[in-house]
């Protein structure tokens, strides 16, 4: 299977056809365009290692995010990683487009999750990088470089992630307050607060509607640990609000892949300017009249994510897709947008464009086969 | 250029002081901290400023000339070493340019001293986490090149996972930025590629490291076993009650002796055959209950005694201990190589038994001083590298233990690099392919390979690559 997917990309490279890789195909509706024949990585799954008292797991790429859940969680452990995709999401278009979610605050971002991995490079020659331990400086890290990389470097086909094992308590609770109250004001005492949540995320009103919450300003906390430090921070967490423990499983919904109408973007920017990111994204949707766009923030990350519904005639709202792309975020942050429709990707700055960048795609991807056209690269 | 033609041109450029010509200023700079090796420099230039790195790198470019980096000189893998080539040290670039305590940022200078960073930034009470047992002297320049770890990386992780953004000068002198220090930009992961290149795809003139909040509590144990491999279950048992260790430290009999000796005594017991030393930082609520795990896990594990720091100075004893083992093993005989290696954390007790096989079949003694919770070995070797016979054992059963570690599923380097002590392993760590992609990686940065030649892949499976390339 390898070998057939090694000679395959070696013949398109030979032969300069464009190839467009398939994992779980979650992300091939979020409008990038991307010229080629499609590579299905999909078979390509199965765990290849898991030693639990390791805390490491080597699996094939196409190997979904909801089996690795399953195999991991039967030894208590957990890949503590929660992008928002389809179940059917593969680990290899996780690493491949570094997705992460709320978690990522505490466990780090894909980056800081993958140890190792295997790919073929644009020319067909299979390459491994990094290992299978926790720690590992052999040889230039071409780890970090397809981490992120949207496959536009190699196919990657094998992965190893670590593991950590899960919390022995894992609680999740809820703080709706009014509107009225200042956003400031309400995050201002989790600074001083002797809480060390998982996760931390604020939800607007339409995304905790959404859930099934109440439709208001919300903030989601996730406490971890022994039984002893959980219930220390719980208490701590009255000098936010009413508190509202949830089941955990409504917070999975949050994972939930956005609808493929929805323009999606992330907006970062340094934490101590959460509030006026998250503010400005709420501004710049009113502004355009884009109804009940549904925001989360990461606040430790600095992190906005918002979510839009676009049917066909809000494109009318818009205006101008070049300036809309640009300004959703505030000066100085920056945008990484996960959804729009076709036709306004060719406004999005390429960020591979400099020379390194180029040199290292000619470099591994010499015939430029490989998602072609899907960062936005010049050709 | 003839050498006193390019000094005159570097002289120009920085200040003549800065410039070291006589043998005596550049025998300074003949080693690193891997013993049994020296390189003479042609010539050592040591520049001042951003600026200036940019000024010098571009005359050396101009003229085809390679270089090395050089923070410290405290590598354990010969990166520093500069055989009759220039260096370029960066040790007079100490400016910590900003702290920004509200985003946990600040700005440095590659030359800042990893402890001076660290007392710069405690009285906000934060703490770069990447602690190197060599902080007192090793460089956040050097760090970033080696991507070092420390004893603290087990939870928190190692330099990669806390530098936000470095400013590089390319080796064709061009200034670029790789990473954001106020945001997470998208596009390939420079910066992460750029982290432990070993200076081969060129010098750091800026990074910005993150910071953490220090711990509101933190609790150190002292676990003392009478055989290592029950040190190395309590390890594995620990690890997966899901605790996460702040540290998780491992000496044999051989460096507690050697460290109780010393100046720098913690009253190990030195009867053990290890000890194991467990730190859980965190919120003050649970960590008693964490620290009760731990104690049963090694006590399960058959530990003889297991002793908990009351008092902020019993704490530092017991960590003053573990981060002078080098030094107190340095004692015993005129070199110490001090090795290091990785492998998964459950092969910890078959490997540590080939191990000392091995040191018993070349009649070499070794000790064993290590991140026992990562699975990385640092096991050390100290003889006189002077003495032939004595260095050609020293140098088979090194290999051999090398070797036993990769059988393990593990690597040869966790922390201090490749450089050219590792260059032999390479081949049998990664494929003739796997290699040529990272020659053509870093061809990318450095067309001419000027950046601290001869290191990190060996120069055959770049010639390969160079056949190949389009
Ligand atoms: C007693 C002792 C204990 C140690 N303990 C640890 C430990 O616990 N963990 C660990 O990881 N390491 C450890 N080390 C190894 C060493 O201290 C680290 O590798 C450290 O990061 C090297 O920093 P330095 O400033 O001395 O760099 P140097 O030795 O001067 O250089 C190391 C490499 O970095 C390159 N370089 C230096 N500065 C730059 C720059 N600004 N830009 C680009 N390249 C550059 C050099 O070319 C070279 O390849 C230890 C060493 C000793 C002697």
């Amino acid at each position: 299977m390898l070998a057939d997917l090694a000679d395959r990309i070696a013949h398109a490279h030979a032969t300069r056809t464009p190839l467009r890789i398939r994992g779980g195909g979650s992300w091939l509706h979020a409008g990038r365009p991307c010229e080629g024949e499609p590579l299905d990585v999909s078979a390509l799954s199965g765990v290849i290692d898991y030693e639990p008292g390791d805390l490491t797991l080597t699996a094939y790429a196409g190997t979904t995010l909801q089996e690795l859940d399953r195999i991991t969680g039967a030894e208590r452990q957990w890949l503590a990683l929660d992008p928002c995709a389809a179940p059917t999401a593969t680990i290899g278009a996780t690493v491949a487009t570094a997705s992460d979610g709320p978690l990522a605050s505490t466990f780090g971002r894909v980056r800081d999750l993958v140890l190792g991995l295997e790919c073929i490079t644009g020319t067909g020659e299979r390459v491994r990088a990094g290992g299978r331990v926790v720690k590992n400086v052999a040889g230039f890290d071409l780890v970090r470089l397809h981490t992120g990389a949207w496959g536009t470097l190699g196919v990657i086909t094998e992965v190893t992630m670590r593991l950590r094992a899960r919390p022995e308590q894992d609680d999740v609770f809820a703080i709706c307050a009014d509107d009225r109250t200042s956003l400031e004001r309400r995050l201002a005492p989790l600074a001083d607060l002797p809480i060390a949540p998982l996760a931390l995320e604020l939800l607007n009103a339409p995304l905790a509607a959404s859930l099934g919450f109440e439709p208001r300003l919300c903030l989601l906390v996730r406490l971890g640990g022994n039984a002893e430090r959980v219930a220390a921070q719980r208490r701590a967490l009255d000098a936010l609000g009413d508190v509202h423990e949830i089941a955990l499983d409504r917070l999975h919904a949050l994972r939930a892949a956005d609808p493929t109408d929805h323009l999606v973007a992330n907006i970062t920017h340094e934490p101590s300017r959460f509030t006026d990111t998250w503010r400005h994204v709420s501004a710049f949707c009113d502004a355009h009249a884009l109804w009940q766009p549904r925001v989360r923030g990461s606040i430790r990350r600095g992190l906005v994510r918002v979510s839009i519904p676009m049917p066909d005639e809000g494109a009318a709202h818009v205006g101008e897709w070049a300036s809309f792309v640009r300004s959703i975020a505030p000066p100085g942050a920056h945008v990484t947008w996960e959804q729009l429709p076709m036709h306004a990707w060719p406004h999005v700055p390429c960020s591979v464009a400099d020379r390194i960048s180029t040199g290292l795609r000619r470099a591994l991807d010499p015939a430029h086969i490989l998602n072609r056209g899907l960062l936005g690269e010049p050709t | 250029m003839t050498r006193d033609a390019l000094a005159a041109h570097l002289r120009a450029l920085i200040g003549p002081r800065w410039v070291k010509e006589r043998t005596a200023e550049r025998t300074a700079y003949d080693a690193d901290a891997l013993p049994g090796y020296r390189a003479l420099p042609s010539l050592v230039v040591l520049p001042g400023s951003r600026e200036e790195i940019v000024s010098v790198v571009r005359l050396l470019a101009a003229h085809g000339i390679p270089f090395v980096p050089r923070g410290a000189g405290t590598g354990l893998s010969g990166g520093s070493l500069a055989n009759d080539t220039v260096v370029i040290g960066l040790n007079r670039l100490t400016r910590i340019h900003s702290i920004d305590a509200a985003n946990h940022i600040a700005h440095v200078e590659p030359g800042v001293v990893n402890a001076v960073l660290q007392r710069a930034v405690a009285p906000f009470g934060l703490l770069y986490a990447p602690d190197p047992s060599s902080q007192a002297a090793c460089t956040i320049g050097g760090n970033v090149a080696e991507n070092a770890g420390g004893p603290h990386c087990l939870k928190y992780g190692v330099t990669l996972n806390h530098i936000a953004a470095v400013t590089v000068c390319l080796p064709n002198g061009e200034l670029v930025q790789f990473g954001s220090a106020v945001s997470e930009p998208d596009g390939y992961d420079l910066c992460g590629l750029f982290i432990g290149s070993e200076g081969c795809f060129g010098i750091a003139t800026d990074v910005w490291v993150r910071l953490l909040p220090v711990a509101p509590a933190v609790r150190t144990l002292l676990a003392d076993f009478s055989a290592m491999t029950d040190a190395a279950r309590a390890v594995s048992a620990i690890i997966a009650t899901g605790i996460v260790p702040a540290a998780l430290e491992m000496m044999d009999q051989a460096t507690i002796r050697a460290v109780e000796a010393s100046i720098y005594a913690a009253g190990y017991p030195t009867d053990a055959a290890a000890v194991l030393l467990a730190e859980v930082d965190g919120l003050e609520a649970g960590l008693d209950a964490d620290v009760r795990t731990i104690e049963r896990c090694c006590r399960e594990a058959g530990a003889r005694d297991v002793r908990i720091a009351t008092t902020e100075t019993e704490r530092a004893r017991l960590w003053q201990g573990r981060k002078k083992a080098f030094g107190a093993l340095g004692r015993i005989a005129p070199h110490l190589v001090v090795q290091d290696a990785v492998v998964p954390r459950t092969r910890l007790p078959a490997v540590l038994d080939a191990i000392a096989a091995i040191g018993a079949r070349h009649g070499v003694n070794v000790c064993n001083v290590f991140h026992a919770g990562d699975g990385n070995l640092h096991p050390n070797i100290s003889y006189d590298a002077d003495n032939a016979d004595e260095s050609a054992r020293v140098h088979a059963a090194m290999s051999e233990i090398m070797q036993a570690c990769i059988d393990a599923g593990g690597t040869i380097t966790g922390e201090h690099g490749v450089g050219l002590d590792k260059l032999g392993y390479m081949d049998a760590l990664f494929t003739e392919p796997s290699l040529a992609a990272m020659c053509a990686v870093r061809e990318v940065f450095d067309p001419e390979r000027r950046a601290n030649p001869g290191k990190v892949v060996p120069i055959h499976a770049c010639r390969e690559w160079a056949g190949r390339a389009p």
